[in-house]
């Protein structure tokens, strides 16, 4: 190794002098409070606003005067911290972006912030701040010869027009109704009112008095008014839903094995999304509550190289369709041509629907014995005390419903999951996206004899988990999808 | 598969000693901290009192068993193991976590060293991966192990090529 020589390098000086002026500028709105202002009106806001400036400045002067950083042919580094000490260690080929911003201040000093991204947060740096040259410099010095970048998808579909392609599904009319009809229809409205009540409020228009003027609110009168915000709100929740799903296609472009699969839709901005198959990882259906009875389910796929969130419209590749129609579409979507959600699922041990209707009990007595406290000292009258017990009647049909909602699988290269009692979530993970194992396992789960399952993975919302497993349903599991790790931490029960 | 019985081995190393000093010091610290802060809004603000005194109690009451048990209890099941395929650790007291990452799929590797830790010579290693669950955190090690147990972490992910995700 001869990264020993290489030399530390320091943030830019100039973040000093930033700095110190953010420093002055903090001071400005105490300065006004307590000096200009003094004739006892309430201050402490400007005051507190001054001091947490003052504190992030000081954060500031002690990050220039501690962080060192160093790129070596093989890694970068990074020392930062004065009480708290903080050594960071990236390999260079694990490094997937590197970029630069300046904002405000910063810009005008020629200051830029650079980011070095290995694909996750935890695992980034961040220089705060280098000058516009050191900035560049770094920028050339650790993307050159990387050809990939992460977030690159969304801007290849342009040049891809002469690719074949084949369609897998188009917006059809009997779709709409699915999306947009639901019982929370009246919130569409009465969202954008109670957002104009508060809004409004601090300029001295009070709605609520507005409307008790216009109208005597009889139960009768909102009983029409809900009548009425449910057509409004189920034409709202329509047009938006045409808006962004107009056109919409779902196709695979390309010839193999260089495939990717595009999403086109939207009425006025149209939103292409490409995910390359090579990326691609698996699959998900999302069954909300509600639409249970109806076999209702929205699809996402699991890729690498998207964003964390699972909501993201990245990763959502079709409206909510029927579950009969979804399957064989998943059927299509996936590249290798397997149907892993289809999978016979295995339930887990009796155990854990134990587990869930004890919570279901436990945590309303809990919060009744913390109740009981609160009246023994005074503070509530004793009648509240039985109150968390209406949470009964919800509580056990829910844990009932995570218990039947819990299952696993593994079939061919995937490994299935399922959980959830709201939105029950069946999810497909290839074997091969599977970059490590979390086992966690409480006092009760032990007697039990389960234990909890997460499986980490760097594509779609990057860990997925499995509860209340069976010990030996869990080993297997892992086993069947990860050999090679698996022999890392298992060995046969009779060398005890 | 199934006609051999498999078990999870615990991971080779314990942490050191110090760790049980270390946890009770910081326990302590946090205890008098969060009770000092409740006790004070008792005695000064007679309103609240109703509404504290249960608090306090309950309060009071697991920061003691926490300051007794926790630390010794840790100490007995925190094990971990850093080999050239795999990092491996096992934390917990009464709920235990078993984490496992290939060599091949860490990202970086961090080391860790609060106040406390400085002056008892011990510091904190943190593997991370793509994955938020893949994030192995191994709290209490003697520095001189932590810093050799890094280099080698660091010769083997160089070493070894990697993959794209």
């Amino acid at each position: 190794m001869t990264s020993a020589e290489v030399p530390w390098r320091r943030l830019s000086v100039r973040t000093f002098y930033l700095a110190l002026l953010r420093a002055l500028v903090a001071m400005v709105p105490g300065y006004l409070g307590l000096v200009v202002l003094n004739d006892g009106s309430p201050v402490w806001v400007l005051v507190a606003g001054s001091f947490f400036g003052l504190l992030g400045s000081l954060g500031d002067l002690v990050r220039w005067q501690t962080t060192r950083y160093r790129v070596t042919p093989d890694r970068v580094e990074m020392r930062t911290g004065w009480l708290a000490r903080k050594h960071r260690t990236v390999g260079r080929d694990r490094i997937r972006s590197v970029d630069s911003t300046a904002r405000g201040l910063s810009r005008l000093l020629g200051l830029r912030t650079v980011h070095i991204g290995s694909g996750e947060a935890q695992s980034s740096f961040q220089l705060n701040a280098l000058d516009t040259g050191h900035a560049e410099r770094l920028q050339q010095e650790l993307m050159h010869g990387t050809t990939r970048t992460a977030g690159e998808t969304g801007t290849e579909a342009d040049s891809e027009h002469a690719e074949p392609e084949t369609v897998i599904a188009r917006l059809r009319r009997d779709w709409i109704p699915l999306n947009v009809i639901t019982v929370w229809a009246p919130l569409v409205v009465a969202g954008p009112v109670v957002g104009a009540y508060w809004f409004l409020r601090p300029f001295g228009v009070d709605l609520l008095d507005y409307g008790r003027g216009l109208v005597d609110w009889s139960p009768l009168i909102v009983v029409v008014a809900v009548l009425v915000a449910y057509p409004i709100g189920i034409a709202l929740k329509a047009g938006t839903f045409l808006l962004e799903w107009w056109n919409f296609q779902l196709v695979r472009v390309g010839t193999p094995p260089a495939t990717a699969l595009v999403t086109r839709r939207g009425l006025i901005n149209t939103q292409t999304v490409s995910r390359d198959d090579e990326r691609m990882r698996g699959i998900a259906f999302a069954e909300p509550l509600w639409w249970r009875w109806l076999h209702l389910t929205e699809t996402k796929v699991i890729t690498t190289g998207l964003g964390t969130s699972g909501q993201s419209p990245t990763s959502t590749v079709l409206p909510r369709i029927r579950m009969a129609e979804a399957r064989d579409l998943a059927a299509r979507i996936l590249p290798d041509g397997h149907r892993p959600l289809e999978a016979p699922l295995r339930s887990h041990p009796r155990g854990a629907l134990v587990r869930r209707l004890g919570w279901a009990l436990w945590w309303p007595a809990l919060l009744a014995g913390a109740l009981l406290l609160f009246a023994v000292s005074g503070a509530l009258p004793y009648w509240a005390v039985p109150l968390p017990f209406a949470l009964l009647p919800l509580g056990l049909p829910l844990a009932v419903a995570a218990y039947r909602a819990l299952g696993h699988a593994s079939t061919g290269p995937y490994l299935v999951v399922r959980r959830g009692p709201l939105t029950r979530t069946t999810v497909a993970l290839q074997d091969r996206a599977v970059i490590g194992w979390t086992f966690q396992q409480s006092l009760f789960q032990r007697r039990g004899n389960r234990i909890d399952v997460g499986i980490a993975t760097a594509a779609g919302e990057r860990a997925y988990h499995a509860y209340d497993m069976g010990v030996d349903q869990a080993l297997t599991f892992a086993l069947s999808a990860t050999p090679d790790l698996a022999a890392q931490f298992l060995e046969p029960a009779e060398t005890r | 598969m199934d006609v051999v019985e498999l078990r999870i081995r615990p991971p080779r190393h314990r942490v050191d000693r110090r760790f049980i000093l270390w946890r009770t010091v910081q326990t302590l610290f946090w205890g008098i901290g969060v009770l000092g802060v409740l006790g004070a809004v008792y005695g000064f603000v007679e309103v609240t009192r109703p509404w504290l005194g249960p608090v306090l109690v309950v309060a009071g009451v697991l920061y003691a068993v926490n300051l007794a048990v926790m630390p010794t209890w840790r100490y007995l099941v925190h094990r971990w193991e850093a080999t050239d395929d795999a990092v491996y650790s096992l934390e917990g007291w009464l709920t235990r976590k078993w984490q496992i990452v290939p060599i091949s799929r860490i990202q970086s590797i961090d080391t860790e060293r609060g106040l406390l830790q400085q002056a008892l010579g011990l510091a904190t290693i943190t593997v991370t991966t793509a994955s938020s669950e893949g994030k192995i955190t191994i709290e209490g090690l003697d520095a001189r192990v932590a810093a050799d147990t890094v280099d080698r972490l660091r010769q083997v992910t160089a070493a070894d090529p990697g993959d794209a995700t």
